[in-house]
């Protein structure tokens, strides 16, 4: 149990260290309270010295009302075009204000999410810490690892918030500066950093007083980080020598965890901007990551506006496309697997390489030969059309299942007079059924999210399916994204349950096309 | 293997019929079409007049923005392929480890594959705007940037972007078809490596690799030809703008045809397409067939 004693010292110590860095006033806040400019002045003349005055009398002021400042001088000299020597003076009043990081999170200057990550995590360092002691040996090792993992997410926290505090609090005191916040939270900001940085001393002034605003971290901050980080490293290391299991399983979870987010990214981009307001989508100094207001009725209002029409479209589309491709494939796959006959090899040859004939290339051709039969602008001609180019994949993956089954049941069925209809109907297909649903579910799929042959045969738009139809919300001069991403995530979320139903059995299908020994 | 299913000759063919009809009327006839208007003349309202020979062909290819088009395309392929195919394999073979949360990793990679490619598009689009895109935002709140960025300053810097979101939405089928490859291997192989003292490289060039090269073979061969004939990304994100310098060939033959109303032009790259993507699926036919055959 050792090692387990060593985990809690070490998270611990851990824990001991980052209230330290919390709590130590290592973040500098500088600010000008009070700037002149004095023109066609030298250091020291007649004009220096009002000026000068002037000045030490406006920081008494400051110092009077509890506010530590400091009179700075800049001097800068010129020669003019006439060759005359020039000097101005500037002055300003300079107030440094020192905080804890545990007071700058505490003043509500908006990082409470990243503030309560901290609390919740180090309070779940120290619970793994406590728990390893009394955990039996087996789960020991997970929890250890855990606690690793809970460790260096934390130290890696710590910095981070420093850093999002730095610039965002500074972008965001700019931005109010330029009165490019709205009032309510321009208020809002301002007393808060009154009270945070001078205890409300401010008042009215505030927004003067923070002319310029600067916000440094004490190099101490990271020097102190350091010897906390290598402290965690080599516990770790004079841990068993077992560092290399812990880390690479470490590393496997951050690589997951960072490509799921990826992955996900976009999807959550669809989901919250589907519900803000038309403003929110198109404000570049809109601030927040969520929106301020949830507009769920984004999702009604698509509705209303066609959408429920296109997706009834893009079912009956798909769902036509699909019974199609089952009635015509599934004969034809039972054929090419039980049957021998002439031209089968060329047939399956064929199958193979019309996988291939990509609609977008024969694009011309389809919309001609649906002008000729007159199917453009149907829903009929668009199931055919999907059915069609998805059967070389559903005739592919039903083979493959069926060649898969053992034909002996079926054999022994037709011996005793039944047809080989009865057969495939009564004993295949029931045997058959997870690879027909599979083979079912993907050309839905497909055809759900056919996009390119739709565009160029649908031109009534009560005939749009719903990837089409969703075009309908950005014109050139404006594009209402909160509806096209409402639209998008009613087309997007069946599908893709749908497919992950399929997921397993379907890259096997596909690559293997079954055929296994 | 066996007479008891075929009671006549005839039999098999009534069975494979209907597929055969929808192929051929919607599969066949559409190339029979493209391969006729390809040699022809047709006016701009799409009457289609005499046999022209190779005019069309030499129409198509002569236009100044041509080998724009081709280089898009081949660095379009190239790119997505490729770095699909890297990332894909990668992703495989963490996925193909035990860890806590495999399931859920594995639902979250069928995202890219499930939803539409359009609506995919048109998210990126929207991530990358400068003056609200949600890229910005987010980077701006988390304080990486201090200022907006332009994320589309030049077209082709655009191009770049569209290749990332067609490598994006690409990972998954390979990850799949893959990580379906590694699973059928068997874990003796590995035993015997470690038994031997085969360190990760050896395992992953001797034995992993040998074994998913099939799998790989296939998934690679029908990227190619899903990404050639990729249409929405580019078409949604710039539409081949400014002047067709963004186009790939699938696009401007699109761009071509229902746009400028050139249809014998577009004809005729749909021939070369067609001709381009034949001899990749035949290539993938053989593997296809081989494969088979060696089982």
């Amino acid at each position: 149990m050792t090692g387990s004693k060593r985990i809690i010292l070490l998270l611990f110590t851990a824990f001991l260290l980052t209230l330290a860095v919390l709590f130590l006033p290592l973040l500098r806040f500088k600010t000008a309270l009070y700037t002149k400019r004095s023109p066609n002045t030298f250091v020291g003349d007649e004009k220096y010295i009002a000026v000068r005055a002037e000045v030490d009398q406006e920081a008494a002021a400051y110092i009077a009302r509890g506010i530590p400042a400091s009179v700075t001088e800049q001097v800068t000299e010129r020669v003019n075009s006439k060759g005359v020597k020039t000097s101005m003076v500037a002055f300003s009043i300079l107030t440094e204000e020192s905080r804890s990081g545990w007071q700058l999170l505490r003043a509500g200057l908006s990082f409470s999410t990243l503030l309560c990550l901290l609390l919740v995590l180090s309070c779940l360092l120290f619970l793994t810490g406590l728990w390893s002691v009394k955990a039996p040996s087996r789960s020991g090792s997970t929890i250890q690892t855990a606690s690793v993992v809970l460790a260096l997410a934390f130290f890696f926290l710590v910095p981070v918030t420093a850093l999002n505090v730095n610039i965002s609090l500074s972008r965001k005191v700019a931005l109010a500066l330029s009165q490019n916040l709205p009032e309510p939270e321009m208020q809002h900001l301002f007393s808060r950093l009154d009270t945070f940085l001078y205890d409300g001393a401010a008042g009215e002034n505030i927004q003067i007083m923070l002319g310029t605003f600067s916000y440094t971290l004490s190099p101490l901050y990271y020097l102190l980080l350091c010897p906390a980080f290598i402290f965690l490293i080599s516990t770790l290391q004079l841990r068993c020598g077992r560092i290399l299991q812990p880390l690479l399983r470490i590393l496997l979870y951050t690589a997951v965890l960072l490509f799921s987010l990826f992955i996900l990214y976009p999807f959550f981009v669809m989901f919250i901007t589907a519900f803000r307001s038309n403003a929110e989508t198109t404000d570049m100094y809109f601030l927040h990551i969520l929106p301020t207001k949830w507009i769920w009725s984004n999702l009604q209002d698509t509705l209303n506006r066609g959408v429920l029409r296109y997706l009834a479209n893009s079912l009956l589309i798909a769902g036509g496309a699909t019974l199609v491709a089952m009635f015509c494939g599934i004969p034809a796959a039972y054929a090419m697997a039980r049957m021998e006959f002439k031209g089968k090899r060329a047939y399956l040859g064929f199958v193979i390489m019309s996988q291939m004939f990509s609609p977008v290339v024969l694009l011309v051709g389809i919309s001609r030969l649906m002008n000729t039969i007159h199917l453009n602008d149907s829903l009929i001609g668009l199931m055919l059309i999907n059915a069609a180019f998805n059967q070389a994949f559903a005739i592919w993956l039903l083979r493959g299942t069926f060649v898969s089954i053992s034909s002996e049941m079926e054999q022994a069925a037709c011996i005793d007079g039944c047809t080989t209809l009865g057969a495939l109907l009564q004993i295949l297909i029931p045997i058959a059924a997870p690879g027909i649903v599979t083979t079912l579910i993907f050309v839905f799929i497909n055809s759900w999210n056919e996009y390119t042959i739709s565009t160029v045969l649908i031109s009534t738009q009560t005939n749009r399916p719903i990837t089409v139809g969703i075009t309908q919300f950005s014109s050139f001069n404006m594009i209402e994204w909160q509806y096209l991403f409402a639209a998008a995530l009613l087309a997007t979320i069946p599908v893709v349950i749908l497919f992950m139903l399929i997921e397993k059995h379907l890259a096997a299908g596909l690559t293997a096309g079954g055929v296994k020994g | 293997m066996n007479n008891v299913f075929t009671r006549h000759k005839w039999e098999p063919y009534i069975w494979i019929l209907p597929s055969v009809l929808l192929m051929l009327i919607f599969v066949v006839f559409p190339i029979g079409i493209v391969f006729r208007l390809a040699f022809s003349e047709i006016s701009r309202a799409g009457v289609v007049g005499q046999f022209i020979g190779f005019q069309n062909f030499i129409d198509a290819v002569s236009a100044p923005v041509f080998p724009t088009v081709m280089l898009n395309t081949l660095i379009w392929v190239v790119s997505v392929v490729g770095l699909s195919t890297l990332i894909g394999f990668i992703a495989a073979m963490v996925l193909n480890q035990e860890f806590h949360g495999r399931k859920i990793a594995r639902s979250i990679m069928v995202f890219p594959w499930a939803a539409s490619l359009v609506i995919q598009a048109s998210v990126w689009n929207y991530i990358i705007k400068m003056e609200y895109g949600n890229l910005n935002n987010i980077l701006l709140n988390l304080g990486f940037i201090k200022s907006a960025v332009n994320w589309r300053s030049a077209y082709q810097i655009e191009f770049i972007w569209e290749c990332a979101v067609g490598i994006i939405v690409t990972i998954p089928f390979v990850t799949f078809t893959v990580l379906s490859g590694l699973q059928s291997i068997d874990v003796s192989y590995y035993e015997a490596a470690t038994v031997d003292g085969a360190s990760f490289r050896q395992k992953l060039f001797n034995v992993t690799l040998p074994l998913v090269k099939p799998s790989l073979t296939v998934s690679t061969v029908l990227n190619i030809i899903y990404v050639f004939n990729s249409f929405p990304i580019i078409y949604t994100i710039t539409k081949g703008a400014p002047a067709n310098k963004t186009d790939t060939m699938v696009t401007y033959l699109y761009m071509l045809a229902f746009y400028d109303q050139r249809k014998g032009p577009a004809t005729a790259l749909s021939v070369i397409g067609f001709l381009i993507l034949c001899i990749a699926s035949g290539i993938y036919m053989m593997a296809a067939m081989r494969k088979e055959e060696s089982l």
